[in-house]
């Protein structure tokens, strides 16, 4: 007899997993939207807000004025970016810049825990974690309120893009380029912008990762998981970093469960690599991605 | 400055500045290195230096010259480091020689495996899949005992090499056994790449479609670079295997170490066999040097986390510095200085005309 | 000027082989006009000998705009045919679709007595086709020899494992390779420049090297996308001469676009000008100049209530 209350368990399980990585990807798919750049740092950035905040938290700041705090300093952290790192590359491959960012990744985690050390902190966010029953199926009480929060952030950035005057000029860079110089945008602040929202981006996923994983070192890598979701869903598109996140979080967690077993457990670590890779050979630009025509 | 590789010339000048800069590094690496050098400098910085360089030029032959980003090359050491202890340990009679070989073949076989994909995938979503090897592979070789002969947790102690009965023991046979290896291999490796075929990766690399309607075969030349990239970095897990740490773990071939080899080849200079050697020297000894520097400048602070941290921190922000400044690498700006003390050497400057 | 003129639309340039044969005239010199019954020799020729390149309604669109519709067009050996028209007409997107990098929605390829629906790329340099890229596609790693030299390629047979060996073999190709690369790098003046890096070298020259690696192997169709674009009036000159010798002394059949119209009305024997994706008119340089649909699209004459466009 299936266990079908055991799948949906399992199911609704990966789902709000998937939505966190869909988070992480978001944060990728800003940057990469606007500037074409692979943001290999995205990780490293998650890892330092949530160290951030952590770490003054403990030192008795205030939670919401420790929040402030990170938040102010991932925009100092972007302007630097953007000033330091991109605007030096701008007309270079997009393969340096993703080199660029790698090296930027390691700056910024060797930053942060020469900054604030290399122990592991745990992180409560005041949610109980005890998991509702709903028709027999258990729903852990924060994956709820982390999908909660993560399908607040898209819906907000859904708006902003829409409706404010920032949001239309990240559009418009996204779509072209030279075009938006030529109505007068200037890309530099544009991209200070974008990454600045990728940073707030990190700050809440770091919160929310953090306090599901504890504040470590290897919170810098779910940037790793992220990749899978962008594959899936296109580089480009955050309709797509929803669901190639939720796709990745369902698959993950039904593959160790089902599959898992006959090769001994502890394939998470790459299912989502091979899913990714099998539907890369199929469809190389993602569900939502752009296919890219090659102009000769 | 050209930099593809020239095809070996017929001259009859047989003397060249080239040739005798080889001829005085042989006698350098095995008249003196083996008798001058310490234990230590041999074995804790040149011959993990010659695996490191090794890996950087078969990744260089794939990433620097055909273009072809991978990040999953740590996985390749490990290939070949568990190949080679295989074969050694089930099929005894064989030579070492020809286990390295094997291994290295095995290497080459996942290789081509996992650069399929490198016919449909270009750039990122290319990257992305060379990770799908890197975490496959140490998944496998921690998951199923069969790979360490059922030590636990996937460790292998690597057995004494022995070469046609005589064992290569000690820190300076074992390094005397590692440049060999590296020497033949990077010899081999700049005659592929001074032929058509690697005249072939750099069109590739370059301007792919153009390639494409000239009749370059697509298929077998991106296939060509990663067979031989991964058998290249499967022999210098040989290497790094038997010849440095001789005992090694899955978790000892993980991302940061296939980050560490594309590391060396950025600073090294891409599509540049002499930067793979210069950038894997630098990442060796940086560390130490860094490390002694920091004892001296901070004392008692300076602890090995600290060590580790700064480490990233410089390194990330060279990696940086150099993509912004000098994106060839290291090995451009040593020619740029050489050439300048060369044209200085030339032309001696004359004593001004005392009256 | 090549060829004859004469009202006839169906005349071929004398320097076609074929025709040479019979009227046995020099293949270095291919402007000899011939009497009246040479003539009627070289009008039976262009019957005989199927087209070097054949396009039959070709069309292409990408997403909802269309690049090209319906587009038929015949090129006979030993032409030079130019394709002119406004940008984004289509011009480049026609040389993709020969060259295989589009696949057209419906319409069918023939490149001598082969029928393509979506012309196989990888296989253009067997059937002897070779192509220039409007945005300069050359190996900028590569030394101009060495970027020459791979024009030669597909002839190539020697495998990577005699190549690292030096085998006899794999010797001799190199050798051979390399000869006919110098004498295709003698043919376009690159010859000082022929060890440097081709990613160094200004642009007109660039572009030089670029049809060097094209017409190394000789081919039988040569197409050029813009191969005067950013060239001072010196360099087109040069190499609008180059062009022509690449016709006169390799019998090569050139396709070329190229927006320079006083060039193209020298160089060419036929042209075919396209405007939105269609073809608008198709004749000699006299014909074509002639016509009132060209000159409203593209070479423009001043109207009262327009300014006047200046090509």
């Amino acid at each position: 007899m299936f266990d079908y209350q055991f799948f949906i368990e399992v199911l609704v399980g990966g789902l709000l997993s998937g939505v966190m990585y869909s988070l992480v990807a978001i944060g990728f798919v800003l940057i990469y939207k606007t500037s074409g750049v692979l943001n290999f740092a995205q990780g490293a950035m998650l890892l330092f807000a949530a160290l951030t905040f952590v770490s003054l938290v403990e030192r008795g700041v205030s939670f919401p004025l420790a929040l402030l705090a990170t938040l102010a300093i991932m925009v100092l952290l972007g302007i630097a970016v953007e000033r330091v790192i991109l605007r030096p590359l701008v007309n270079q491959p997009p393969i340096t810049l993703f080199m660029a960012t790698l090296g930027l990744s390691y700056v910024i985690e060797g930053a942060a825990q020469l900054l604030w050390g290399t122990q592991v902190h745990g992180l409560d966010l005041g949610i109980n974690d005890t998991p509702f029953d709903i028709a027999g199926v258990f729903i852990s009480q924060f994956d709820l309120f982390a999908a909660a929060v993560a399908g607040a952030l898209v819906a907000l950035f859904a708006l902003f893009f829409r409706y404010t005057r920032t949001g239309l000029a990240f559009r418009a860079v996204a779509d072209d380029q030279f075009a938006a110089l030529a109505v007068g945008l200037r890309l530099p602040r544009v991209w200070a912008a974008v990454w600045t929202a990728a940073g707030i981006v990190a700050v809440v996923a770091g919160l929310l990762w953090g306090a599901r994983l504890g504040v470590q070192f290897s919170l810098s890598l779910i940037v790793l998981k992220a990749l899978p979701v962008l594959v899936l869903g296109g580089f480009d598109s955050i309709a797509g970093a929803i669901v190639g996140g939720l796709l990745i979080g369902a698959i993950e967690k039904l593959a160790e469960v089902y599959v898992g077993p006959f090769f001994g457990g502890g394939i998470e670590a790459w299912a989502a690599y091979v899913v990714a890779l099998g539907f890369l050979l199929v469809r190389p630009s993602g569900l939502f991605g752009q296919k890219l025509v090659e102009r000769a | 400055m050209n930099k593809s590789v020239p095809a070996l010339s017929t001259k009859a000048n047989w003397l060249t500045p080239g040739r005798v800069g080889v001829a005085v590094l042989l006698v350098i690496a095995y008249g003196i290195i083996p008798f001058a050098g310490s234990e230590y400098v041999l074995d804790a910085i040149l011959t993990p230096f010659l695996a490191l360089a090794l890996a950087a030029v078969g990744l260089n032959v794939l990433t620097g010259y055909a273009g072809q980003v991978s990040l999953g090359s740590a996985a390749f050491l490990a290939v070949g480091a568990y190949a080679a202890y295989n074969f050694n340990l089930r099929f005894p009679e064989l030579p070492f020689l020809v286990s390295l070989l094997l291994a290295g073949l095995v290497a080459a076989v996942v290789g081509l495996v996992f650069g399929l994909p490198s016919l449909r995938l270009r750039g990122f979503y290319l990257a992305v899949s060379t990770l799908a090897a890197q975490f496959f592979v140490q998944w496998a070789l921690t998951k199923f005992g069969w790979f360490s002969n059922d030590n636990p947790s996937g460790v292998i102690d690597a057995p004494t090499l022995t070469i046609a009965g005589i064992p290569f023991a000690g820190a300076a046979r074992r390094y005397v056994f590692s440049i060999t290896i590296v020497l033949i291999a990077t010899f081999l490796t700049v005659r592929l790449l001074g032929s058509q075929s690697g005249r072939n990766f750099i069109a590739v690399r370059d301007h792919e479609i153009a390639a494409k309607v000239i009749g370059v075969p697509l298929l077998r030349t991106k296939l060509l670079a990663f067979g031989v990239s991964s058998f290249l970095i499967g022999v210098a897990g040989v290497l790094w295997a038997f010849a440095y740490l001789r005992t090694v773990e899955p978790a000892g071939f993980n991302l940061d170490r296939s980050f560490q080899i594309l590391f060396i080849i950025i600073i090294g200079g891409l599509a540049s066999i002499r930067g793979s050697f210069l950038g894997a020297a630098f990442i060796v000894v940086f560390p130490l040097l860094l490390s002694r520097l920091g004892a001296a400048l901070l004392g008692n602070l300076f602890d090995s986390g600290v060590l580790e941290m700064s480490q990233r921190i410089v390194i990330g922000g060279l990696i940086i510095g150099l993509l912004i400044a000098e994106p060839r690498g290291l090995i451009a700006l040593v020619d740029r200085l050489s050439a300048k003390a060369l044209l200085k050497l030339r032309r001696p400057e004359r004593a001004p005309i005392q009256l | 000027m090549s060829s004859v003129a004469t009202a006839d639309a169906e005349i071929l340039p004398l320097t076609s082989a074929l025709a040479r044969e019979r009227v046995g005239v020099g293949a270095a010199d291919g402007r000899v006009v011939p009497a009246g019954a040479a003539q009627e020799l070289v009008r039976d020729a262009a019957r005989v000998a199927p087209p070097v390149l054949a396009l039959e309604d070709i069309s292409l669109s990408f997403g909802g705009v269309v690049a090209l519709r319906d587009v038929g067009l015949r090129v006979a050996e030993g032409e030079i045919r130019a394709i002119i028209g406004p940008n984004g007409a289509g011009k480049s997107s026609l040389l993709n679709v020969v060259s295989g990098l589009y696949r057209p929605d419906h319409g069918h390829v023939q490149l001598g007595d082969r029928r393509f629906a979506h012309v196989p790329t990888s296989r253009l340099a067997g059937y002897r086709v070779a192509r220039t890229f409007q945005n300069l596609a050359l190996f900028k790693g590569l030394s101009v020899l060495d970027n020459v030299m791979m024009g030669l390629v597909h002839r190539r047979r020697a495998g990577f494992l005699q190549q690292v060996l030096g085998t006899p073999w794999a010797r001799r190709e190199e050798a051979a390779s390399r000869a006919a690369a110098e004498e295709a790098i003698g043919f376009l003046h690159l010859t000082e420049a022929k060890e440097r890096l081709a990613g160094t070298l200004p642009y007109g020259l660039q572009k030089r090297i670029e049809l060097a690696r094209a017409l190394v192997a000789h081919p039988k169709l040569l197409l050029l996308d813009e191969p005067l674009a950013g060239m001072t009036l010196t360099e087109k000159q040069e190499l609008s001469q180059h062009i022509r010798n690449a016709r006169d002394s390799y019998g090569a059949t050139i396709v070329l676009i190229e927006h320079d119209i006083g060039v193209v009305m020298d160089l060419s024997d036929r042209i075919a000008v396209l405007d939105h994706g269609s073809k608008i008119a198709d004749g000699t340089p006299d014909q074509v100049r002639a016509d009132q649909a060209v000159i409203d699209a593209y070479l423009g004459v001043a109207h009262d209530d327009e300014t006047e466009l200046a090509i």
